[in-house]
Formats: C-alpha cells, sequence, structure tokens
C-alpha cells in the first residue's frame, strides 16, 4: 500500500507515556475501621438492634441508681394491696409477692447480669488472648500448655462454682472468679488453633527474615487478621455468661440473696408461675431480649470486621 | 567467564548440606542431599529444578528456616547455619535478605505498605527520627519505580507486579548483600517478569548485590544468571557457567531439561524432541557419585566411570564446536 497518498494528519501517532503516572492508584483510600463501621450500619436491621441494645444497656446501668432497689429492702411487704398487681400504667411490670415493683427488680437484676458478663469476658480475653498467641507460635510451650489445657479444661464448672461459692462465700466478687478462672484456657485454645492457621504464611515467614520479634509479629501480623473471629467469639461469650450468673443464680451459688439478679428473679417468681405469669415471664424476656441484642450486634460487627465483606 | 573462579571472593559457602524432614516414626525424607557449592561475591547463581526438587528448601535453609541435618552454611567465612550468637543473628538478617514467590502471600495485607517496607528498619532502628525513615521509604519505593503516595496504601490495591516490587523494596531497604529470589517471577504475568528482573538486575548494578536465583525456567534463568546448578531430587547435578552449561550439557538430567524449554520460532518448535531424563542410562552401580570438575569451574555429577564418558562427550562436542 502506499502511505504517500495519505494525510498526515491520518497517520496515527504515538501517544505519550508516562511510567511513574501509570503506577498511580486512583482508587480513593481505604480505611479499615472506617469500612467496618460503613458495612455495620449499611444493615436497617442490625442498626435497630444496636439502638435496642444501647438502650437496653443505658437503661439498666442507670435506672437502679435512681430506684436503689435490693432485694432485702421490703417496704411494702405488710401492704396486702401492692402485692401481686398487673402491669399497669402506674406500675409498669406489676409488682411481687413481697410488694416490690417488678421493673426496679428485672433492671437492678439486669445491670449485675451485664456488669458481670462484661467484666468476665474482659478478663477472659484479656488473659486468654495474649497466653493463646504466644500459645499458638511457640512450639515448646505448646508441650507442656496442651496438658495444662487437658487438666484444666476437664474440671467440671459446677463443682468449681459450688466449691469457690464455699470458699469465697457469695457475691459478685467469688462469682467473677468463678466465670474466669478456668473460662480463659478456653479463649487461650481458640486463639492458638487461629494462630496455628496462619503462623506459617508466607508474610510471616517474611517478617522472620526481616529480623522481626515474635510480640510484634503476633500484634501486627497476628490479630489484626483475628478480629472478625474474636468478635466473634466475644459475641457468643457475653450472652453465654449471663446465662452463666442465670443458671448459677437460680442454682443459688450466685450472688447471694442481697444482691439482685435476673437468676435469682427468675427462680424467687417461678413459684408464681401459674397465678401470675408475668412475674416469671418479664424477666425471662428481659434476659432473652438483651441476650439476643447482644449476640446479633457482636455478629455483625465480627462480619463488618471481616474486609472481605468491604467490597 | 574468564576469570578463574579461584580469584574470585567467596560470599556464601554451602559445605555438604543435608536438609532432612521427618516424615513418621524414624523415618526421614531428605530434601537436600550432599549439597556443596560455593557463590561468589557479585554474580547472580540460577539455582534450577524441577517442582520438589529442593531448590526452595535450600533456599530457606540459607534464611535459617529450614535448619540443615548435616553440613554447614558459610556467609563471609562465618558459619550461619545451627545456633549462632545474637549479634552474628542479626548481622546475618541484615545481610541476607528474601525476595518471595507470591507477591500475594507475602505482604501482610493488614498492614499499610509504609508499614511493610519498614519493617526491617524498625527491626533494626536503621534511622534517627522519623523524617529519615519516611525519607529512606520514599526512596526504597522510588527505586523499584512506585510512588511516594502509595505509602498510606494497602497491599491488596495493587497489581501482582507492584506487589512484588514492594516485595522487593522491603529487601533492598535493609542494604543487603546477598538476596536469596525464591522464583521471584513465576507468579507474574508474563507482560511484567520482564520489568520484575530489569529491575534485579539494575539494583544488582547498583547495590553491588549477589543474587541466589531460584527458577524453574530455563530461558528466564539464562537472561539473568552468570553461574548455574542444576538440581534434580535433592542431588545438584550439574553447575556450570550459564553459556557453558546451554552450550556443552552433560549430565542427563540437564539435557532433558534444556530440551524441555519452549521456542518462540514456531517452526524450530515443530522440529524440537523432548528427551526424557531416565534414570536407569546412568551407570547401575553402588558407587558413590559426587561433584568432579570437568572443565574449570563445570561440575557433574557423576561416578569415575561415567565422568569419563562425559569427558569423551565433552570432548566432541568442543570439536563439533570448534569445526562451524
Amino acid at each position: 500500500m502506499n502511505t504517500e497518498n495519505i494525510e498526515s494528519q491520518d497517520l496515527f501517532e504515538f501517544a505519550a507515556y508516562d511510567e511513574l503516572e501509570s503506577e498511580h492508584i486512583a482508587a480513593p483510600r481505604y480505611s479499615y475501621w472506617k469500612s467496618v463501621w460503613r458495612t455495620f450500619f449499611k444493615n436497617k436491621f442490625t442498626v435497630c438492634v444496636a439502638v435496642l441494645l444501647v438502650i437496653i444497656v443505658t437503661f439498666a446501668l442507670i435506672q437502679p441508681l435512681h430506684s436503689g432497689y435490693s432485694p432485702i429492702n421490703t417496704p411494702n411487704i405488710n401492704n396486702s394491696e401492692l402485692k401481686f398487681l398487673k402491669p399497669s400504667a402506674e406500675h409498669i411490670f406489676g409488682t411481687d409477692h413481697v410488694g416490690n415493683e417488678v421493673f426496679d427488680a428485672v433492671w437492678a437484676g439486669a445491670r449485675n447480669s451485664i456488669i458481670i458478663s462484661f467484666t468476665c469476658t474482659a478478663i477472659n480475653m484479656l488473659v486468654g488472648i495474649p497466653i493463646g498467641a504466644l500459645w499458638g507460635f511457640s512450639k515448646r510451650m505448646d508441650k507442656w500448655m496442651i496438658e495444662v489445657y487437658n487438666v484444666v479444661s476437664n474440671v467440671p464448672f459446677l463443682l468449681l462454682a459450688m466449691i469457690l461459692s464455699y470458699v469465697l462465700g457469695a457475691g459478685m466478687r467469688s462469682l467473677i472468679i468463678t466465670m474466669t478462672c478456668t473460662e480463659w484456657i478456653f479463649v487461650a485454645y481458640f486463639i492458638r488453633t487461629q494462630v496455628m492457621i496462619i503462623r506459617d504464611r508466607e508474610y510471616n515467614m517474611a517478617s522472620k527474615c526481616l529480623g522481626t520479634s515474635t510480640w510484634t509479629m503476633i500484634v501486627k501480623n497476628i490479630l489484626p487478621y483475628l478480629i472478625s473471629v474474636i468478635m466473634t467469639y466475644v459475641s457468643r461469650q457475653i450472652p453465654n455468661l449471663i446465662s452463666y450468673e442465670v443458671f448459677l443464680s437460680y442454682m443459688g451459688l450466685g450472688l447471694g440473696t442481697t444482691n439482685a439478679s435476673l437468676g435469682q428473679s427468675i427462680s424467687m417468681y417461678t413459684s408464681y408461675m401459674n397465678g401470675y405469669p408475668h412475674l416469671f415471664w418479664i424477666p425471662v424476656g428481659v434476659l432473652a431480649i438483651s441476650s439476643f441484642s447482644l449476640y446479633i450486634v457482636g455478629q455483625k460487627l465480627a462480619d463488618a470486621a471481616d474486609p472481605r465483606t468491604h467490597m | 567467564m574468564s576469570t578463574t573462579n579461584e580469584d574470585r571472593e567467596v560470599i556464601l559457602s554451602i559445605k555438604h548440606v543435608d536438609i532432612s524432614f521427618d516424615v513418621g516414626h524414624k523415618k526421614k525424607f531428605y530434601a537436600v542431599k550432599d549439597a556443596n557449592f560455593d557463590i561468589y561475591k557479585g554474580e547472580t547463581f540460577a539455582l534450577v529444578g524441577e517442582s520438589g526438587s529442593g531448590k526452595t528448601t535450600l533456599g530457606r535453609a540459607i534464611m535459617r528456616i529450614n535448619p540443615c541435618s548435616a553440613g554447614e552454611i558459610d556467609f563471609e567465612g562465618k558459619r550461619i547455619s545451627g545456633a549462632i550468637s545474637h549479634e552474628e543473628d542479626r548481622n546475618v538478617v541484615r545481610n541476607i535478605q528474601m525476595i518471595f514467590q507470591d507477591p500475594a502471600a507475602s505482604l501482610n495485607e493488614r498492614a499499610t505498605i509504609e508499614y511493610c517496607v519498614s519493617e526491617g528498619l524498625y527491626n533494626f532502628h536503621l534511622y534517627k527520627d522519623e523524617d529519615e525513615r519516611i525519607a529512606k521509604v520514599d526512596k526504597a519505593l522510588q527505586d523499584v519505580g512506585l510512588l511516594p503516595e502509595h505509602k498510606s496504601r494497602y497491599p491488596h490495591e495493587f497489581s501482582g507486579g507492584q506487589r512484588q516490587r514492594v516485595g522487593i523494596a522491603r529487601a533492598m531497604i535493609m542494604d543487603p548483600k546477598f538476596i536469596v529470589a525464591d522464583e521471584p517471577i513465576s507468579a507474574l504475568d508474563v507482560s511484567i517478569r520482564a520489568q520484575v528482573l530489569n529491575l534485579m538486575n539494575k539494583l544488582k548494578a547498583e547495590k553491588n548485590l549477589t543474587y541466589l536465583f531460584i527458577a524453574h525456567d530455563l530461558s528466564v534463568v539464562r537472561f539473568i544468571a552468570d553461574r548455574i546448578a542444576v538440581i534434580h531430587l535433592g542431588e545438584i547435578v550439574e553447575i556450570a557457567d550459564s553459556e557453558t552449561l546451554f552450550l556443552y550439557p552433560l549430565h542427563p538430567y540437564t539435557i532433558s531439561l534444556l530440551s524441555s524449554v519452549p521456542m518462540p520460532d514456531p517452526i524450530v518448535e515443530r522440529t524440537r524432541r523432548h528427551i526424557d531424563y531416565d534414570p536407569s542410562q546412568l551407570e547401575q552401580t553402588d558407587e558413590k557419585r559426587e561433584l568432579r570438575e570437568i572443565r574449570p569451574g563445570h561440575f557433574v555429577f557423576a561416578t569415575k566411570h561415567e565422568f569419563e564418558g562425559y569427558e569423551t562427550k565433552l570432548r566432541g562436542l568442543e570439536a563439533e564446536r570448534a569445526a562451524l
């Protein structure tokens, strides 16, 4: 073909090409925590449950301070007109067998349950995660830790709770000790398994080749990957501990008769279930709703913490 | 090639190294058997072999990820395998760095590029203040053709070639003397392999580096390596200058490996015949094979009898070439 007849403006020209410009990333900057919150708040149902949870927790923490409820304080015990009242505008949840407001009893109980479960979860996590991370990293530590785990994890929980409540007496302190003294090792074991899964990945080998210490590797390489699974664990642990507390209080091993507790309210009101079912169902309902919302919010946070959902 | 190997400075020396793994009760699998070679300062030494031949294992033994079960590895005349003092350990970490095979797996996905690249600086406190560290990171990124603005990005935002260059920047910021490159381009797209190889060559010249280049792709090795060792089932079967190895391959396994290189010319490719490696064509004997020097710098793994056969063959090949 003869190219001389073609007008010069019809010919292709080489485009200018800037090598550095081609390295430029046009996508907006990625921020991990911003993406977590964005994913979390995208779901309307989750937001509703989160709002419900915030209301329950704030109410449980503040209302008892206002009412000053205590199960041994029974000013209306001789006033039969104030006993066993049905829920009404004046008595929102009704009154119980000693003439106390069920509303006050339930929130005082919820407050103790929530404080205990949050404290115990925090202690278990703070102890269990660092130990579990080191346990997963060190083959030498694994040899003896696994034996410790075998022994400790086989101690029957109820037996331990009974002995501790006899030795230390009933109360919040002994209950917290009961629910943390063996529970942390389950957290540690769970973290150990997770660490072992990602311990030998290539990027950890690269860190090792760069002379990074084990502890820095745990903090920078391992734990950021475990945020999501830890969140899942926490979201199961908090409601679990609430039900533990309720169960132990129901068995009479919990907070003792001087402290309000959901478990105690439930056990106390069980005997009136036939005549006044609201006495039983209201504390059970509050327990169920708070456990449920804690669990849902935790699960959704765990999902949002997984970067695969950030797309 | 004309310089004899004797008057060159040895930087890394592998001395009769065995690497074994326990498989079941009292059973051992030898991934590397009696590896014995030197790497000279300033060269690119390639270790070539098929999958499972032990080349990565040997590379990792140099990085001290896999322990040697026998023999020793010396770096600049000092033993680095087995138990060594803390100071020596720090020294070795600074001077021997690795480029990993899979750029998708070898960067911490939850850390920014800034952290990935400065990790070594943090570990050794190789900076006076924050400004100097940032300047060093910027420089390292620019050296590999990336932009300082990439510092705040996460690895998943980059392409494979860019990530591999981040991996190279991370190793180079330590100012190492020796780099183990474990198949640095086999996970990359064909179109950017040359880019990474050219970068490695550029950095080698600028920083006076020595590479151990682990690969299975012979066409790449020919381009980048000064000397090549061929490894098969944990045994090093031939070591030679790259031109010599391509011109006069002696061991049947080397010949088979070279015959498997595809040709970009369709006419040549059609007539190319792959030679299968058949271990039964070797002498069947109980005599222990060893690496024997057939020409200066050209070693072949053989028994005494086989060695004589290779000698005759080599003389034939040389005569053939001289006649051309």
